[in-house]
């Protein structure tokens, strides 16, 4: 017997779950590219080369609503470095008494469930006219992002040895020329993931997005729970297909390199 | 120290900014009526009401089961893949990759994706007619709650394959190898020498997942919006209808706490696994 019951079970397997892992993916891209009739009637596993969705998906209020993706997904990416990165050196250098507290701090704002947390935010932020507008969405967002990345960064740093920052200052560096010379670049593959991870979710997130802006900010997530509510008018899932294609497609470009990061950015660093 | 502690000031700020202030808020909106006809201070009256109303209680019920089912499936189909994939080769590497997509996929997107599927004329619902099951997740309430389940198996799973592969990985091996000379059975294996080493990643990434089916909001919400009727509302949705869209701030804010503290007695266990032997960085 040259192949065993075994091995064909086996291949099965892994044939029947690539399909059912990559065929719902595939539904989507050719909803995209089908027309309306196509998509109503279900017939989808070759799409017909409909190009309307994407043209409706690519402009007016749709690209007005990737472009404030874009910016708020930058924005949080920015400024999430520029606020942890520091702390994070802090924490990571010197002990302190309460440490085990800050660290639940953070951890309890960043597991803190959107849905519990939304209603302050949307009272606060109509009265001081954050609103509607992607500075007040960027700041909500750094609710999650900021733990996340000070303990991403925290991790990352204390294995990097004191001894290095001693002999530094001892050869007269200031702490900022430290940084840029030596430090941040040490640091580059810990920048790498926690620009990633604060991209992934900013980019993911749909619940703040929705209700935290109305007109002016809508990203993209946001327009698509709209489009995806109204069931009594016929939802056109064509249009929504295009609009989902686009959201999954950074994460597939950066699939190869964020897999090796992925249990790290969701367990805190710890595994 | 003295000079650099101020490098933690922006993050402190920040932290305080939009995880407390929010908090103390929602405590001084739950003890009041704000924004209703009548704004008045009621004491706990809020927090009774949570307690009565059954829509919470079913919710949570519902919550509760979901995690259940989530995870009993998840955690061994995750375990099962990991030690299947463990081999190194180019087409394991390729399966892994591909199970890994849906944890890239923004959760509303996946809502979408399920809900083409589950749809009239979906193709899962096509599939199902064909093999000649009636399926209608929008008529049955067990099939909608069971779309549900099978969506998050099919999203997360891949996470706990990537956490348990990593704990495969870091293991020592030589345990392994002597028990296959001594003629161990692969359960055996797994049962007496991988099981045990896991056991961190996997209290680790259980809880986590715990906290976050807890938390499922978008991927209801586009499948199947709670429906048919209620028998899919989560905690997340209810609170949401109303907190936000009826805008009973008083009421919403007293179970926003609760379902927040919940949600972070959860976080406190987290963090005891975390921090468990290994100091707190």
């Amino acid at each position: 017997m040259g192949v065993n019951i075994k091995t064909i079970i086996r291949y099965f397997l892994m044939v029947f779950v690539t399909l059912a892992f990559l065929f719902p993916v595939w539904n989507m891209i050719s909803a995209s590219f089908s027309s309306k009739l196509a998509v109503e009637e279900g017939r989808l596993l070759i799409p017909d080369g409909f190009l309307g969705n994407w043209e409706r998906a690519l402009s007016g209020s749709w690209a007005e609503g990737l472009i404030n993706s874009l910016i708020i997904t930058v924005t949080s990416v920015v400024f999430t470095l520029l606020i942890s990165f520091p702390a994070a050196y802090v924490i990571s250098r010197y002990h302190f008494m309460a440490d085990k507290h800050i660290f639940f701090w953070f951890l309890a704002t960043r597991m803190a469930p959107a849905a519990a947390l939304v209603l302050p935010y949307l009272v606060i932020f109509r009265a001081v006219g954050l609103w509607d507008t992607i500075p007040g969405v960027v700041i909500a967002y750094f609710g999650f992002n900021i733990p996340l990345a000070v303990w991403l960064f925290t991790s990352f740093m204390s294995v990097i040895p004191k001894e290095i920052d001693n002999q530094a200052f001892i050869d007269g560096y200031s702490l900022w020329a430290y940084f840029r010379k030596i430090f941040i670049p040490l640091c580059m593959p810990a920048i790498g993931v926690v620009s990633f991870f604060t991209w992934f979710f900013s980019w993911s997130d749909m619940f703040f997005a929705s209700v935290l802006t109305s007109f002016q900010a809508k990203p993209l997530n946001a327009l698509l729970l709209v489009t995806l509510g109204r069931v009594g008018y016929g939802v056109e899932y064509g249009l929504a297909s295009a609009a989902g294609v686009i959201t999954i497609i950074p994460g597939l470009v950066l699939l190869y390199w964020a897999k090796t990061y992925l249990s790290k950015g969701f367990t805190f660093g710890r595994i | 120290m003295s000079k650099t502690v101020y490098l933690l000031l922006p993050a402190f700020l920040v932290v305080l900014g939009v995880g407390l202030i929010p908090t103390i808020s929602l405590i001084n909106y739950s003890v009041q009526t704000p924004f209703a006809e009548v704004e008045k201070f009621v004491g706990l009256e809020n927090f009774r009401k949570v307690f009565v109303d059954t829509r919470v209680i079913d919710a949570f019920q519902r919550n509760i089961i979901f995690s259940a089912l989530a995870l009993a499936i998840e955690i061994p189909f995750g375990i099962g893949l990991a030690l299947i994939l463990y081999e190194k080769g180019k087409l394991n590497t390729l399966i892994s990759m591909i199970i890994t997509i849906p944890v890239l996929i923004p959760p509303i997107t996946i809502g979408l994706l399920w809900r083409l599927m589950a749809r009239e004329n979906g193709t899962l619902r096509n599939l199902m007619n064909f093999l000649g099951l009636y399926y209608d997740p929008y008529r049955v309430p067990e099939q909608a709650f069971g779309t549900i389940v099978a969506m998050d198996v099919w999203h997360w799973t891949a996470l706990i394959c990537l956490v348990v592969s990593a704990g495969l990985a870091g293991m020592d091996k030589s345990p392994v190898l002597s028990a296959k000379t001594e003629g161990a059975t692969r359960w055996q294996i797994f049962r007496h020498i991988e099981l045990p080493a896991l056991s961190f990643p996997l209290v680790f990434v259980s809880l986590l997942r715990l906290i976050d089916t807890l938390k499922i909001y978008d991927e209801a919400t586009v499948l199947t919006m709670g429906g048919p009727g209620q028998t899919t509302e989560f905690l997340s949705l209810y609170v949401k209808k109303t907190a936000i869209d009826q805008f009973i701030v008083g009421y919403g804010a007293a179970l926003s706490l609760i379902y927040n503290l919940t949600v972070l007695l959860l976080a406190w266990l987290l963090l005891i696994v975390m921090t468990k032997g290994k100091g707190v960085v």
